[in-house]
Formats: structure tokens, C-alpha cells, sequence
């Protein structure tokens, strides 16, 4: 069986180069680093203006309008929860029906839903804030939870009906010999099997809803309810525009970068697969 | 003809109610959050309303037409595909480049490899503002640089004239080339080797196998990148509104930002709001259509929408 893995897994070097060349490759990254550095320095810097470390701990510990600031961490964090494990059950379930079940009318129901891939969120705003109103579920995270999923659902049915492809007709068949209907054999034979395409898609869209910035920013007026991102905008006008306060704006943004780039190191493999099966037919 | 088995019958009929069974949860948001939303816009884009949605008023299309005489709407529109140029021009160039790099022996691969993905995982929210400020004509950065070699005459206004407003958007572009690096890697982990080993014997340089060999190979990459990233310039909102905040004087307003401005601004016409979703969902839909077409007259790549 094929695996998405395979395409990172390879690491062989793709052709010889002689020394001249490796000099010119190792200047390109040089100045790729030099680049690189301006926006990371002019953030470090910033950060310590005036009150140098202070700043960090100034604003770990300060309150805007009575909010505590790991409390956005806390909420973009059962927003990207919520949304990933919505998204990778109802992917994993429909994937799998559009692979390996025949029924009528799938072809067009799987091309609707595929299309949707060319839906973007700023379209959505204006009757996604009436249905949200009318459910009574505008400024609650179960609103950002259901918005971020339904943009990322076309992806991820996508990368599931092709892993499931990707996996041999003959489990099924061997597994209805056996006597199993199709519900046991979904849930004995092929949902264990698909665990490697579930964790990459839910790590990817956990990834994906802690980048989200318009939908907390159009549906959630509460600042108790507000996400990392969102924060960013809120503190711009909670801070001013003294150096001071510069200064303690940019140690929130380094503190809002960092959960991101941990999770990135950590996870760095199934969000890599993840983005290129959804692309890659393996 | 005609003559089914029974039992055959009744196995397509379980199929039937299995598959359903399985795509409901799929069904019911889809009708919900999708189906009911493009009802929504395709009705209420006839309509004069307000953000209560009571009594709305059938203008016919006269929102449309507004929409279309909107000089601002084209200026989105343009800076809109000028922000995706931007993606795709970084992409193709640098991106491109990186990518069969790190596939090649260098120093310190594991390090630079994190380094070029970490800007693109990082919310853009964090990459505006700090652009935001590296921007800044006083203190910022860039202009303390340019100071620095003597260059004062270079230093400008960068985010409130006009002119540079929305140069100073498309740089952050530069730092967004993680996704293309993954296409590319991908495809050109399936490259035989040996198909360039054979070419270096026949005396071709570096430079040869970039542009003659390789470029060409990874024809279908590009492709579904330039793709992706025109339909990803209807998602941006967040860089321009954190950066310029579709300043000055709408000379970075872009397709998000314009929607969320008539949408929050108070008492407009959510006609109008609606009419431009539906004319964006048409371009968009357009987009990805020709996508599809592209991407299913070859087995290897399948989408991409990043």
C-alpha cells in the first residue's frame, strides 16, 4: 500500500554538485538568511524597547479589560481543537463513503463538495453572520468552530478520498466474505488504517484554525471570548503609541508567535503531508 | 435488459443507505453553512437590507450595477490579483529555488529547512503587524537600513504613500514561500536521479539543469501552484488589514478587506455586499473549474488549493 509519507521520507541527494556550485548554493541561503532576519530582528528589538525584558513579563501579567493574557491562548486553543476534530470526523466518514461505497448520486455529490474548494471566507461573512445570528450561536466559539470547519472541509474530503484510494478494494471485499457489513468493516479494517491521513489532516487544520483571523474578528465582539489573533488587533488600540507600549505590543506578538512555531517544529512532518496529499495523488 | 437480481437489488440498496449514512454529517453542514449561504447571497443580492435583515426592499439589479460602477471594486479586484502575483512570482522564483536546493547537499539543511516553512505556519495576523512596524517611516526598520548606507534620498512613506502602500504589502510575499516548497519537493522527489546524473556526465552545469531540465519537468507544480495562489488572493484580508488597513485612500483595498469594511460599515446595504460575493463566486468558481479540467487531464496532481 502506498503511503503519503513516501514523498518527505526520501532524502537522497537529487544530483551531485562540484565545489564552485555548493559555494553559489551556500551564498543563496546566505542572503535567503540575511532577508530572513530583518522582520525576525526588527521584532526581537522591538520587544525590549524602553522596558527591555520587563516588557514580557508586563504583559503576561497585565490585564486588557479584565482579561487575563493567557486566556487567548486558552480560546484560540478550543477553537483549533474543536475545529480540527469536526473537520477530520466528517472527512474521514465521507471520504471514506465517496471511495469505496457505490450509491447513487455520489459522483455529483463528491464534485459538488470538491468544487467548493474555490470558496473563500470573505465571501462568507455576510450570510454566515445571519445563520450564526439565527442559531444563536454568534460570539460563541462553537460559531468560529463551525465557520473555519466548513471552509477547510473540501480540503480535507480531498486528502481522505484519496488516501482511501490509495488502499486496496480487496479489503473490503474480504471483509463482506467474512460477514461484515460495510459499518464494521469501516470501523475495524480501514479507520485503524487511515490513522496516519487523520492525524496529518487534523494537525494541519489545528494549524490552519490558529492562523484565522477573519471569522473571531467578524463573529466574536466579546474580549473574553477573543482569539490570539484577534488579540493582535485589540491590543494595537489597548496599547498606544508610546515607545513604551510599542514596546510591550511586540512582546505579545512574540508570545502569540511562539505557540505556532513550537507546534510547527514538533509537528513539522504531518503538516508537510498533510498540505501535499491534498495535492499529491499517491 | 431489465433483468436485475434480486439480491443484487438489495445489495445497491444497502449501498445506497450506507453511503448516506456516511456523508450525513458532510450533508448537513454543507446545506447549512454552503447550500443555505449561496441561496442567502443569490437572494438578498436583489435586495436593499440592512444588517437587521427586516424588510428587505427588491431593487432588481440595481446592486449589481452599483457593484460594477464601483471604482473601488476594480481597485480591489486588481490589487487583489497584483497580492497573488506577488505569491506566485516568490513562489516560482525563490521558492522553486530553495526547494531543489535543500534536495541537494548543503550545510545545515534540517535548520533551513524549519526557517523558510515558519513565516508561512505563523499567523499572517503576526507577519502583518511586524511589517507593519518594520515599515514604520520614522523608526522602522527598512528605513533605518537605507539611513545607514547613506541612502536617505530611498527612504520613503512606505506604508502611507499611496504609491508604495501596496509594494510594501506584496513584500511580505516573499517570507510566504512554504507552500510552494512543499509542491515542489513532493514532485521532485519523484525526478529519477540517475536522469540527471546522465545529463551532468554530458558536461551540464547547475544553471543547465535548473531552467533547462528541471524547470520544464515540473511543469504540472507550477501549474497547480499559480492556480491555488490566484483562488488564495480571494482569503487574504488579514495582511492588509493589519498592514495598511486598506490604505491610504483605498490604494490597498483588496477583495477581503472591501467586503469586510461594507459589511461592518454602519447602515450600508448588505445588497450590495451580497451582489459582490456572488460576482467573487463566480471568478472564483471560474478559477477553480479551470483547475479541475487542468488537474484531471493528469493522474499525478489533484488540486492543491493552498
Amino acid at each position: 500500500m502506498k503511503k503519503f509519507s513516501v514523498a518527505y521520507t526520501k532524502d537522497s541527494g537529487l544530483m551531485k554538485t562540484n565545489f564552485k556550485e555548493q559555494i553559489l548554493i551556500t551564498l543563496f541561503f546566505l542572503i535567503m538568511l540575511i532577508i530572513w532576519s530583518i522582520p525576525i530582528y526588527s521584532l526581537i528589538k522591538n520587544s525590549f524597547k524602553v522596558n527591555g525584558i520587563l516588557n514580557y513579563s508586563y504583559v503576561l501579567k497585565n490585564r486588557i479589560n479584565n482579561v487575563p493574557f493567557y486566556r487567548y491562548f486558552l480560546n484560540s486553543g478550543v477553537n483549533a481543537i474543536g475545529s480540527s476534530l469536526l473537520v477530520s470526523t466528517i472527512c474521514v466518514l465521507a471520504g471514506f463513503s465517496f471511495s469505496k461505497i457505490i450509491f447513487k448520486g455520489k459522483k455529483i455529490i463528491y464534485n459538488t463538495s470538491i468544487m467548493c474548494l474555490a470558496v473563500s471566507g470573505p465571501v462568507l461573512i455576510v450570510p454566515f453572520f445571519f445563520i450564526l445570528k439565527t442559531m444563536q450561536l454568534y460570539n460563541t466559539p462553537l460559531a468560529i468552530i463551525l465557520c473555519e470547519a466548513t471552509i477547510t472541509i473540501p480540503f480535507g474530503l480531498l486528502m481522505m478520498k484519496n488516501y482511501f484510494d490509495s488502499m486496496p478494494e480487496e479489503l473490503m471485499e474480504s471483509g463482506s466474505i467474512d460477514g461484515a457489513s460495510i459499518y464494521q468493516s469501516f470501523f475495524y479494517l480501514y479507520l485503524p488504517l487511515a490513522k496516519p491521513a487523520l492525524i496529518n489532516l487534523t494537525v494541519l487544520q489545528f494549524m490552519w484554525s490558529l492562523q484565522d483571523f477573519l471569522f473571531p474578528l467578524m463573529f466574536l465582539t466579546k474580549d473574553t471570548l477573543y482569539t490570539t489573533t484577534v488579540a493582535v488587533n485589540s491590543f494595537k488600540g489597548a496599547y498606544g503609541m508610546s515607545p513604551q507600549n510599542l514596546g510591550r505590543y511586540n512582546a505579545s506578538l512574540v508570545l502569540i508567535a511562539i505557540p505556532s512555531i513550537l507546534i510547527f517544529v514538533k509537528a513539522q512532518k504531518y503538516i508537510i503531508n498533510g498540505v501535499v496529499s491534498g495535492a499529491v495523488k499517491g | 435488459m431489465g433483468k436485475l437480481d434480486g439480491n443484487l437489488l438489495s445489495i445497491q440498496k444497502k449501498n445506497n443507505r450506507a453511503g448516506y449514512f456516511f456523508i450525513l454529517p458532510l450533508l448537513i453542514i454543507f446545506s447549512i453553512f454552503l447550500g443555505y449561504s449561496f441561496y442567502f447571497l443569490l437572494k438578498n443580492s436583489f435586495n436593499n437590507v440592512t444588517i437587521s435583515f427586516k424588510s428587505p426592499e427588491f431593487v432588481g439589479f440595481k446592486n449589481y450595477t452599483n457593484v460594477l460602477t464601483d471604482s473601488l471594486f476594480y481597485k480591489s479586484l486588481f490589487n487583489t490579483f497584483l497580492l497573488s502575483a506577488s505569491n506566485i512570482f516568490f513562489g516560482l522564483t525563490i521558492g522553486y529555488l530553495v526547494a531543489v536546493f535543500l534536495k541537494l547537499k548543503v550545510i545545515a539543511k534540517k535548520f533551513f529547512h524549519a526557517i523558510f516553512f515558519v513565516p508561512s505556519m505563523l499567523p499572517i495576523a503576526i507577519m502583518a503587524a511586524v511589517f507593519n512596524s518594520m515599515f514604520q517611516y520614522k523608526d522602522g526598520i527598512i528605513n533605518q537600513i537605507l539611513r545607514s548606507m547613506n541612502l536617505d534620498f530611498m527612504a520613503q512613506r512606505w506604508i502611507a504613500d499611496p504609491q508604495y502602500a501596496i509594494l510594501s504589502v506584496m513584500s511580505v510575499s516573499i517570507f510566504l514561500i512554504g507552500i510552494p516548497i512543499m509542491y515542489y519537493t513532493a514532485d521532485l522527489s519523484t525526478i529519477n536521479s540517475s536522469l540527471l546524473e546522465a545529463a551532468t556526465i554530458d558536461g551540464a552545469k547547475l544553471r543547465h539543469i535548473l531552467t533547462l531540465i528541471l524547470y520544464p519537468m515540473l511543469k504540472n507544480t507550477h501549474k497547480t501552484i499559480v492556480l491555488s495562489m490566484l483562488l488564495g488572493g480571494f482569503r487574504e484580508m488579514d495582511r492588509v488589514f493589519l498592514m495598511t488597513g486598506g490604505g491610504p485612500g483605498g490604494a490597498t483595498e483588496i477583495i477581503g478587506t472591501y467586503i469586510y469594511r461594507a459589511t461592518r460599515a454602519p447602515g450600508s446595504n448588505l445588497g450590495k455586499v451580497c451582489a459582490t460575493s456572488v460576482i467573487i463566486l463566480f471568478i472564483s468558481f471560474s478559477i477553480g473549474f479551470i483547475q479541475m479540467k487542468l488537474t484531471s487531464s493528469n493522474k499525478k496532481l489533484k488540486g492543491g488549493i493552498l
